[in-house]
């Protein structure tokens, strides 16, 4: 701050004030749904029994639906313009991700579902480097 | 009967020596204010404003139950009538009700939680008005006088 700045700035601070957003986000969200979508389409494929299958498909599809909706969560409310700067592919990746998302919900593929995870530890490294772990966990990721 | 001009002789306590304390400066923080006032905008207050400015005005204040410094618009002034919670609400002669100019979906969009304002603490009496936010000097784009907002929640007649 320039000596000219410093003497104008105010020493008052008043609030347009208005409730803050909980203000946690964490790709591990994310991550944790989509392993639970590689598990169970190894299920799927180590069964015989037709009534198990099916319940996998459909577990499978709602685990699919939260991964889509924890990374829409990031993308729309923890990443800002200026994160741009850091990551310039920022929403070629999230669109990637969430399109990736809806290629599992309609695939069996274990292949799918591991380049879902691959892109998520993308979204991951992001959220790293644009400091998301000191601003938006408590106290920084556990362990 | 009701209207305004029967309570211009309402004063805020405190005394003129207390008001020309200050502040005369502040800076704005939070979104509640947008667009017409962006967090981190500098701005010129009147603290020896001693009753409810005009509706539309830009009022700083001690915000009830937690004495924070708050900026929001004047909606309604002692007297008025406003629309609340399916009723109607009269302010008493010494209290205004306050409110963000920001509305909820455009704080969430921007990032931000619902706006505190009236609708939460409800009037605010003036004993709590610190001054009028006037003008606005940084940043150096938008440097000028606040204009007068339309946010007006008073009922005709």
């Amino acid at each position: 701050m320039s000596p000219l700045t410093r003497l104008l700035a105010p020493k008052t601070v008043v609030r347009a004030h208005c409730d803050l957003p909980c203000g946690v986000y964490d790709p591990e969200q994310a991550r944790i749904e989509a392993e639970s979508v590689y598990r169970v389409i190894q299920r799927y494929a180590a069964s015989e029994d037709p009534t198990f299958r099916t319940r996998a498909i459909a577990i499978k599809e709602r685990q699919a639906d939260l991964v889509k909706h924890h990374l829409d969560v990031l993308w729309h409310d923890y990443f800002k313009p200026e994160h741009l700067e850091t990551v310039p592919n920022l929403h070629e990746l999230f669109w990637s991700a969430t399109k990736q998302v809806s290629t599992v919900k309609a695939s069996t593929s274990l292949d799918d579902a591991k380049k879902l995870l691959d892109l998520i530890d993308e979204v991951d490294a992001a959220w790293k480097a644009t400091g998301g772990p000191a601003k938006t966990r408590v106290a920084g990721r556990p362990g | 009967m009701t209207g305004s001009r029967r309570f211009r002789g309402v004063a805020r306590p405190g005394g003129l020596r207390g008001r020309l304390a200050g502040p005369w400066r502040v800076a704005v923080a939070d979104g509640s204010m947008r667009p017409a006032i962006e967090p981190g905008d500098w701005l010129l207050v009147d603290p020896t404003t001693a009753r409810w400015p005009r509706r539309g005005s830009v009022v700083v204040f001690r915000e009830p139950g937690s004495d924070v410094l708050a900026i929001k618009r004047v909606a309604a002034r002692p007297g008025d009538w406003i629309r609340f919670a399916d009723g109607r609400l009269q302010m008493s002669g010494d209290e205004a009700w306050l409110l963000s100019d920001a509305s909820d979906a455009a704080l969430e969009v921007a990032g931000f939680g619902p706006a505190v304002d009236s609708r939460r603490y409800g009037p605010v009496p003036v004993a709590a008005l610190v001054g009028r936010a006037w003008f606005r000097y940084w940043p150096g784009r938008s440097i000028g006088r606040l204009p007068r907002g339309p946010r007006s929640d008073v009922l005709a007649g």
